[in-house]
């Protein structure tokens, strides 16, 4: 079984703690990914990661701020050091301004696929540069912003396929035209079961969709539907 | 990067001078156009360019054949750009859009997706489909133009199977983009006698001269695009766990075909084929077509030569034996030559 969960950020908006709690006692969910995508959220987080009761999550990673505004490169990679070393630290790849500061994270950087907004990570060929910088990186596939670049989905399949040795975890949402993360819409669920097949049964689903809490799980079983379709499909 | 050109014209110790000026112009053009429109950049469209700008061969007299490519929210702000658009480009290259109404506007890719044969589909329709995948490039937003041609060819190639072979072969050739590639072909060369008629042959000799070369090639284009699966394949095509992977894997293999230019495509077949003769009556009469295209004087008298004085006028007349060298050198690269080619016109090509 893989585990399974939600963002923080995706169920309480600069509330992990309520992120954390929101989810801790629903049936099926054994991860969960603490998020300070806002970096004014980070100092706050770390310091009081020591004090979470995590031990409800079988899979924790964190998400590092998407930018920064309120601190420099250095400050916000010395807060991130601070994070438990067992947990993969997502990034956005415009945050790695200085390679040699983050390679030091050696595979616990896991560098997610971005949206059409960003300027570089959107596709394959910007991926391998990316992994070309950070040789020991992991990687983060989101499906949501996948699927934006490329609606057929071959571009995320070409992703596991090049880089499914590093595959870390799974973001799963929608994503809207301005690039916010959505309950799965029909189209979406149909375009991930494409893809669901070539993920190892093992990799954590990180949930992004932002929904109320009141709808955490409908949205668990619609993600799980159709990662379990997609199984039941390739053993049919 | 050398050019696939490039290396044949070397090894025959050609001079396809023409052929280089055109891509070299297409270049400075299409960097004039990033300075003029680049910020016009938005990530719910493409400013897209085909005709000569696309397939790399703009030379003297070269128009821009642009397309606000939009795959998103519509918006009314999207007319407003566009007639920024066309002044912007107006600037650069110093005339506007041909007379059709194909060019120089919105294109929603709804209508180039969902809108695939059908009583829906149009000629306009069809000609902005198939010179999306053969002959365009993006001014802004290329990943926007690579997501509807994605789509495009999804419908090509992803949603469109034929059943299976009893042999367990998988279907390599895609069926319905190639009678797509087909159809455009004949619609050019049907429309060229509408026009003929409908113009009274106003402009006839540059637009026969265009049919014989640049049109043709973008159906050699297609053909090559569409026999991706037998010529360019890599060797792992086939290693895939499910029928849904491998068509995903051949709609890409055609789509990496969308950035290269037709007359690149064909050096590529034409390489494979080994025979210098044949590289030779194509490229050269190809060469010889950009180079008379790159006068002003002789396209004017192109553009301006009478229908009944056609082979009296030297312009026209020495470009049509080049058509034919032209025409005899693809011809015996697909029916002769190449060590694929003729079978699959055979198998495919007509019925």
């Amino acid at each position: 079984m893989r585990p399974i969960g939600f963002s923080t950020g995706a169920l309480a908006k600069g509330d992990f703690a309520l992120g954390l709690d929101a989810q801790r006692n629903v049936p099926g969910i054994d991860a969960v990914e603490l998020s300070a995508l806002r970096d004014h959220e980070l100092p706050t987080l770390v310091d009081a990661i020591g004090s979470l009761d995590l031990d409800d999550f079988e899979y924790v990673s964190f998400h590092a701020p998407s930018r920064l505004a309120a601190m420099d490169e250095e400050t916000a990679f010395d807060l991130l050091l601070r994070v438990p070393d067992a947990c993969p630290i997502i990034v956005h790849p415009e945050l790695l301004q200085t390679p040699a500061l983050w390679r030091s994270l050696g595979e616990r950087l896991c560098i997610e696929n971005m949206d059409a907004r960003k300027m570089t990570g959107r596709t394959v060929s910007e991926l391998r540069t990316l992994f070309d910088t950070f040789p020991e990186a992991t990687f983060c596939l989101d499906l949501g912003h996948a699927r934006q670049i490329d609606p057929t989905m071959i571009s995320a399949i070409l992703m596991l396929r090049e880089f499914g040795d590093r595959l870390r975890q799974l973001h799963v949402s929608d994503v809207g035209p301005r690039g916010e993360h959505l309950p799965l819409g029909a189209t979406a669920r149909n375009s991930f079961a494409r893809v669901a097949r070539f993920v190892p049964d093992d990799c954590p689903i990180i949930i992004e969709s932002i929904i109320a809490i009141d709808a955490i799980e409908r949205e668990l079983d619609t993600v799980i539907a159709v990662f379990d379709a997609s199984l039941a499909q390739a053993t049919a | 990067m050398s050019s696939t050109i490039d290396v044949i014209e070397s090894r025959l110790g050609a001079d396809w001078s023409a052929i280089r000026a055109a891509r070299a112009r297409t270049a400075a053009i299409l960097a004039q156009l990033d300075a003029a429109i680049g910020s016009l950049h938005d990530a719910n469209y493409s400013i897209i360019v085909t005709g000569s700008l696309g397939r790399g061969e703009a030379t003297e007299g070269s128009d821009a054949d642009w397309l606000l490519l939009l795959d998103g929210r519509s918006d009314p702000e999207h007319a407003i750009l566009a007639r920024a658009i066309r002044s912007r480009i107006v600037e650069v290259v110093g005339k506007n859009v041909g007379r059709t109404d194909t060019f120089g506007d919105i294109v929603a890719s709804h209508e180039l997706v969902h809108y695939i044969a059908g009583t829906r589909d149009s000629n306009e329709n069809l000609t902005r489909r198939i010179l999306l995948l053969s002959e365009s490039r993006a001014l802004t937003n290329p990943l926007l133009r690579e997501r509807v041609i994605r789509n495009v060819l999804a419908r090509y190639v992803i949603h469109d199977r034929s059943v299976q072979s009893r042999s367990g072969r998988r279907q390599n050739i895609a069926h319905f983009l190639l009678n797509d590639v087909v159809r455009y072909w004949r619609t050019m060369t049907s429309d060229y006698a509408s026009k003929m008629w409908e113009r009274d042959r106003e402009g006839w000799g540059i637009r026969n001269i265009k049919l014989r070369f640049s049109r043709k090639v973008l159906f050699l284009w297609g053909l090559l695009a569409c026999f991706s699966g037998d010529l360019f394949a890599p060797s792992d095509l086939y290693d895939v766990e499910s029928e849904d992977e491998y068509f995903s894997r051949l709609a890409e293999l055609i789509r990496a075909q969308t950035d290269v230019s037709p007359l690149e495509l064909l050096a590529r077949a034409v390489l494979q084929s080994e025979n210098d003769s044949v590289a030779d009556a194509i490229f050269s009469s190809y060469d010889h077509f950009l180079k008379v295209l790159s006068d002003p004087d002789a396209r004017k008298k192109l553009e301006a030569v009478h229908f009944d004085d056609a082979l009296d006028d030297p312009t026209y007349a020495d470009l049509r034996d080049a058509s034919h060298q032209f025409r005899e050198g693809v011809t015996r690269l697909f029916f002769d030559t190449h060590p694929k080619l003729p079978q699959l016109i055979r198998d495919f090509g007509v019925f």
